[in-house]
């Protein structure tokens, strides 16, 4: 009952015009940014931080939000129609999504994609509404130990879950932690690593940081090598799947839809993965494997549903406990903070109508993003046409504004082309951003909760093993460091796709 | 062979990095367990930077890894070196010469020079996206960009 109450409160906050405007805007957008390639959710996001200030705090989320699951619907349409993925968590759909565009199959390749997305996006904000208050009225009796420990096995299962060396992984995540820190300290109100510098006292923003790299980096790793794209010419019609169709791709989207709620809740885990681990389930399961690569419609189904329940998956930890379980929800978290907002257990009791709301815009958005992708595609197509050398100063331009409107300060610009350089370097010499931003949203907190634990237990470090929740998660983390020296697992982890 | 081993100095630059994390964090104050100062985080994570750079360095040692010219093999470094010397440039000159003509001249060179298009195409491009980016911003959510030369002219 509490919940019906909560939705039709939530539908009362986002059927308000502006509110679906910005919902409009957002996945919108986040199709836009899903259907081009060298831009994804987490640049757009970032640039379009600085625009939620300008209205209520559940306009700008509800748009956030909207980005983030539009552009998982998006990024469909590139890989099956041109065969680059618009962003990382549709990599997958490029195998056999392309494979039916060049068969003349393009229509229901895409039509699956759509309806399948719409189908896990549903259920997974059905399973967010029932999960989300459970898990906050225990998330209340979690104190700074538990935090603590938490966010250590947030970071840890991330690093475990990127791609290339752990070692390199973890000192990204360390690298983030101290860029975190960087400004006054919030106990001594001492100023830390400022170098002398006024801009740094606030410490250095979410948005430049992001931006370069993910924004500017991208595009300088673009840059040198050729991008050659071809669109499929042949007339996409017939947009509706067969029967046939269905009756291979109903099981597929069931059970990636399960897969990528489960594993978008993971903190670490998320839409990229979930994606990848759906496609080589489908692989396995089928009595046909042979047909895998080569224009199989699971392998459109059961990824595409997988990341977008991920994607709605990914907003239970936020909600319930504050904590981002991704860079996409670490920029989230960002837009509530910049509102004055602190999203966890008591968001839902003291600001009702913001969780509810944002939980029901999603609804609205879901149905949206169907009338978009349907109809639209033609449309997304001409985007598609677009040359990379024309898109690329665009890409930059955005980028820049973005930045400074985020700060009004040259200062950020420059931030944002130092981490576009390291951003771009870091790629070059193997090294993953996303535990160095999401180690940055979590620094400060990750530091405060270790120091209050510190001063609660009198200097004990027995309170993060005595505490069950805090031991288990320690415990986890401990098992996810180690766990890349056992052969058989370390060969598993090698082959694991990139989360961003 | 081993000094052109791009992962020996990638684990290098950031065993330097967190030797000057434990520095600042020990120069800022530990405090004690029971209340931990300012540079405890900082002296404790930079003490973990340098464990893990040297696992980094030794699986180099090990294990070997390209070298730091092969990185740059085949690539077209230069464009990505003259787009960030062009930010830079931009940078410096966004608030005293402002936005609608840094950002003119940025799209133009972008276009003309770095990665070439079609003059006509890059001339249309670069100025319908600067002003309309300029108007939607200034005008529509009133968030101000530096006027610079044109600050009478656009009052």
């Amino acid at each position: 009952m509490d919940i019906l109450a909560g939705l039709s409160q939530g539908f009362a906050v986002a059927l308000q015009p502006i509110n679906l405007l910005y919902c409009f805007i957002g996945v919108f957008i986040g199709t836009l940014v899903g259907v081009l390639p060298g831009i994804g959710p987490v640049s757009a996001m970032s640039l379009l931080l600085p625009v939620t200030l300008s209205g209520t705090p559940e306009s700008g989320i509800i748009m956030m939000a909207g980005i983030y699951y539009g552009s998982m619907y998006g990024g469909s349409t590139t890989s099956i129609l041109v065969n680059i993925p618009g962003e990382a968590a549709s990599v997958v759909t490029c195998i056999d999504g392309h494979a039916m565009a060049k068969q003349g199959r393009a229509g229901p390749a895409l039509g699956i994609a759509a309806l399948g997305s719409f189908a896990a996006g549903t259920f997974a904000l059905i399973a967010l509404m029932l999960v989300a208050p459970a898990l906050a009225r225990v998330a209340i009796a979690f104190g700074p130990p538990e935090y603590f420990s938490l966010m250590v096995l947030g970071l840890t299962v991330l690093s475990f879950l990127s791609q290339g060396a752990m070692a390199k992984s973890l000192l990204m995540a360390a690298v983030g932690i101290i860029l975190g820190l960087i400004g006054i300290d919030q106990i001594t109100a001492q100023p830390r690593l400022t170098f002398g510098r006024l801009e740094l006292l606030d410490g250095i923003g979410l948005v430049p940081i992001v931006m370069g790299l993910f924004g500017v980096a991208e595009i300088l790793s673009n840059l040198e090598q050729e991008l050659k794209r071809e669109v499929i010419k042949a007339r996409i019609g017939g947009l509706w799947p067969s029967l046939q169709d269905w009756s291979a791709s109903k099981w597929a989207i069931v059970r990636g839809t399960l897969l990528g709620f489960f594993l978008g809740i993971l903190p670490g885990g998320g839409a990229v993965i979930a994606s990848f681990a759906s496609y080589a389930i489908e692989k396995k399961v089928s009595k046909t494997p042979e047909r895998f690569g080569h224009g199989a419609i699971e392998g459109v189904a059961g990824p595409e549903a997988a990341n977008n329940a991920a994607a709605g998956g990914a907003f239970i930890p936020l909600m319930t406990l504050g904590i981002p379980p991704n860079v996409v929800m670490a920029l989230l978290l960002g837009a509530f903070i910049i509102h004055g907002l602190q999203p966890g257990p008591l968001l839902m009791t003291q600001r009702p109508d913001l969780f509810w709301g944002i939980v029901a815009s999603m609804y609205i958005g879901n149905a949206m993003l169907l009338v978009l992708n349907m109809p639209l595609i033609g449309i997304w197509v001409q985007v598609l046409k677009l040359p990379y050398r024309i898109l690329f100063p665009l890409i930059l331009m955005f980028c820049i504004v973005g930045v400074f409107a985020s700060g009004n300060a040259v200062f950020d610009v420059f931030v944002m082309v130092v981490f576009g350089v390291l951003g771009y370097l870091m790629r070059k010499f193997g090294y993953e951003p996303a535990p160095l931003v999401l180690a940055f949203v979590l620094g400060p907190m990750l530091e405060n909760n270790l120091r209050k634990s510190l001063i609660l237990s009198h200097g004990d470090f027995q309170i993060f093993f005595v505490r069950p929740i805090s031991a288990a998660c320690l415990l986890l983390a401990v098992a996810a460091l180690i766990a890349p020296l056992l052969p058989a697992l370390a060969r598993r982890r090698a082959a694991l796709p990139v989360e961003p | 062979m081993m000094l052109r081993n791009s992962e020996l100095w990638g684990g290098l630059f950031w065993l330097l990095i967190g030797g000057f994390v434990v520095w600042v964090g020990h120069d800022m104050g530990l405090g004690r367990l029971h209340e931990p100062g300012p540079g405890f985080a900082f002296y404790w994570i930079g003490i973990l930077m340098c464990a893990l750079s040297l696992a980094v360095i030794g699986q180099a040692l090990v294990g070997g890894g390209p070298s730091l010219a092969a990185l740059w093999a085949g690539t077209r470094w230069l464009k990505v070196l003259s787009v960030v010397v062009l930010l830079l440039v931009y940078g410096v000159g966004f608030e005293a010469i402002g936005f609608i003509p840094c950002t003119l001249a940025l799209l133009l060179v972008l276009m003309w020079f770095v990665d070439p298009v079609d003059w006509r195409v890059a001339l249309l491009v670069a100025v319908v996206a600067t002003v309309g980016v300029w108007a939607a911003m200034t005008k529509w959510l009133k968030i101000q960009l530096p006027a610079g030369v044109l600050e009478g002219w656009l009052r």
